[in-house]
């Protein structure tokens, strides 16, 4: 198996902070992998790096061999890279239907919606995500839990090879995250590569067998999630934090 | 293409179609599909109540703003991109619609489409700091670009080739026939309409509106912001210019008035009016405008002070449009007429 995303030496500063800082690592194809770190640790900025919201100054990024640092976002989606938010984001006017459609709509979305016809296709992926019986209501009124899932739709509307899910599980119950967790599971069964955020270690300990740990924009470590979590200078990151388990 | 996607595709059509003889069937149940359809009747039947060139040129003006509004609501209403510019569009195809009929003898309606055309051109070309700018920065940009224009014609150092203050004049109107005017500027307000509706509904439409309620997010999703956002400049400018020219041949000339940002105010405050994302309500905006404006004719400075407050209410309460209590109050007693 290839690798899928390279990233090396990548810096990000804001001012005088360091939000990323010489970050390295790799990702194979068909990895389901873990980013973990406190909170202001620069998972989120790593994600916006990769995905071409923000451009790093230094570094480079390589989806499937090809060099895509500094790419216009939507091009980087078009390649196959889709992601979500840490904050939840929806078209608030259009309908759940319609928020994937747009997805569906991305001229890598279009290639498979094309066999099937893009509502179809729409419909086929909120399915997925359990969303289809509220298809024609807008995003306003749904629960927390429900834009989470909406969310994963609308990234899969692009038909992505590698998904970055940004702590998909921030603000749900015990039982929502369950349900994101089988869905999430499924779409790496169905050959999506999945690379997550979580700053709470305890939600990815049984879910991905790989995990790097950050901590103030370093790389720290890469490995299982039971050799990070006795890693030391990962437990001194979280401690007094009191979220390595939480 | 085999036989068997040919067919496939044959009862997609016929699927299509009657699903939206259902949607027309429904609309027309509804109470603003009914006010509509009594409303266009009604719009159909005023030449037989009068043939007076004056008030059919009321009726006519409320038209043709109609179409102006509407475009200006395409782009704010359906894409979010507020511009306080339209006039630039309006102005300039109707500059160049009366310059293809005066000086190249052109008929009307080919100088008219090259006029809409020049101004998609300008749609192109003001939709660019679009790119960059959001909210009050975009409207304040498009709003200087247009005083930009406005300063320009009027230059006196311009005037042998814009024409200076006094612009084009003598352009024949479209049909010495007022009854004929009448109905041509009725097509073409219904069939704008009706393109910008159905635009608004197709699958542009739903990207057009994704940009509206979270532009990264439709980035996320793929899209490519650039490419919509110009297209979206480029229909509204169009319709615009058709709005332009329209206007210019009414008045039977054009002078660089048009590119004041009264213009676009008055676009604005139209589409507000009848409700921001509706395309038809732009019309209801219109009507009411050219009315009101009529009663207080006697008293101009009456009219700029009503026109002042509704700008007022506008930018207070604009976002379901001023009219749509009004529109309630008034099924209220159509239920009541009904004894529902
Ligand atoms: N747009 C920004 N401007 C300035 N500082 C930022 C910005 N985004 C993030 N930061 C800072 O960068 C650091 C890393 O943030 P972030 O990537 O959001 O961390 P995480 O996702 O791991 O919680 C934090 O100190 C944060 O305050
Ligand atoms: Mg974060």
């Amino acid at each position: 198996m290839g690798v899928i995303l390279e990233v090396k030496n990548l810096t990000k500063k804001y001012g005088g902070l360091t939000a990323v800082n010489d970050f390295s690592f790799e990702i194979k194809r068909g990895e389901f992998i873990g980013l973990i770190g406190p909170n202001g640790a620069g998972k989120t900025t790593v994600f916006n790096l990769i995905s071409g919201f923000q451009r790093p100054n230094s570094g480079t990024i390589r989806f499937d061999g090809k060099d895509i640092t500094g790419m216009a976002p939507y091009k980087i989606v078009n390649l196959g890279v889709a992601r979500t938010f840490q904050l939840v984001r929806s078209f608030k006017l259009l309908t759940l239907l319609d928020n994937i459609s747009v997805s569906c709509l991305s001229s890598r979305g279009k290639k498979v919606a094309k066999g099937h016809g893009v509502d179809e296709y729409a419909s086929t992926i909120l399915a997925s995500v359990g969303l289809v019986d509220k298809a024609r209501i807008p995003p306003i009124i749904l629960p927390h839990g429900d834009l989470r899932k909406l969310q994963i739709g609308k990234a899969l509307g692009t038909n992505p090879q590698l998904l970055l899910l940004d702590e998909p599980f921030s603000g749900l119950s015990h039982e929502e995250q369950d349900v994101i967790t089988d869905l999430i599971i499924k779409l790496h069964d169905d050959g999506v590569t999945v690379f997550m955020t979580g700053h709470v270690l305890r939600e990815l300990m049984h879910l991905v067998p790989r995990v790097i740990a950050m901590h103030q924009g370093k790389f720290i470590m890469d490995g299982t999630p039971q050799e990070v979590a006795k890693n030391k200078i990962v437990l001194e990151a979280y401690l007094g934090k009191g979220e390595v388990f939480a | 293409m085999s036989a068997k996607s040919l067919s496939k595709g044959k009862g997609r059509v016929k699927k299509k179609l009657s699903g939206s003889k259902s949607y027309l069937l429904n609309w027309s149940k509804t109470f603003r599909g009914r006010l509509t359809i009594i409303c266009l009747i009604g719009l159909c039947l005023i030449p037989l109540l009068t043939q007076n060139r004056y008030y059919l040129g009321i009726f006519i003006t409320a038209m043709i703003f109609s179409i102006f509004a509407a475009s200006w609501d395409f782009l704010a209403g359906f894409t979010g991109q507020v511009s306080f510019g339209q006039a630039i569009f309006f102005g300039i195809s109707g500059y160049i619609t009366s310059y293809f009929i005066r000086y190249l003898y052109l008929p009307w309606w080919a100088s008219l489409l090259i006029g809409s055309l020049v101004g998609v051109a300008f749609g192109l070309l003001i939709g660019i700091p679009a790119l960059r700018l959001k909210g009050p920065y975009l409207g304040l940009a498009t709003m200087v670009l247009g005083l930009i224009m406005f300063y320009t014609f009027l230059n006196v150092k311009f005037e042998p080739w814009l024409g200076g203050s006094e612009g084009i004049s003598k352009i024949p109107q479209i049909s010495r026939n007022a009854v004929e005017t009448y109905y041509i500027h009725l097509i073409f307000m219904i069939t704008s309409f009706l393109i910008l509706i159905w635009i608004g509904k197709s699958k542009m439409g739903t990207v057009f509106k994704s940009i509206r309620d979270d532009d990264i997010g439709a980035e996320a999703s793929g899209i490519n912001l650039t490419k919509y956002k110009l297209i979206a400049f480029m229909i509204s400018a169009f319709f615009a210019g058709i709005a332009g020219g329209l206007f210019a041949m009414h008045n039977r000339g054009v002078n660089p008035g048009v590119f004041q940002p009264l213009y676009s105010f008055y676009a604005i405050v139209m589409a507000s009016l009848g409700g921001i994302a509706t395309i038809s309500g732009s019309a209801l905006g219109s009507y009411f405008f050219w009315f009101a404006a009529e009663l207080f004719s006697e008293w101009p400075d009456v009219s700029v002070f009503i026109f002042a407050i509704i700008l007022i209410l506008v930018i207070r309460f604009a976002e379901h449009g001023i009219l749509k209590p009004v529109l309630e109050r008034l099924k209220d007693i159509w239920d009541l007429v009904l004894g529902k």
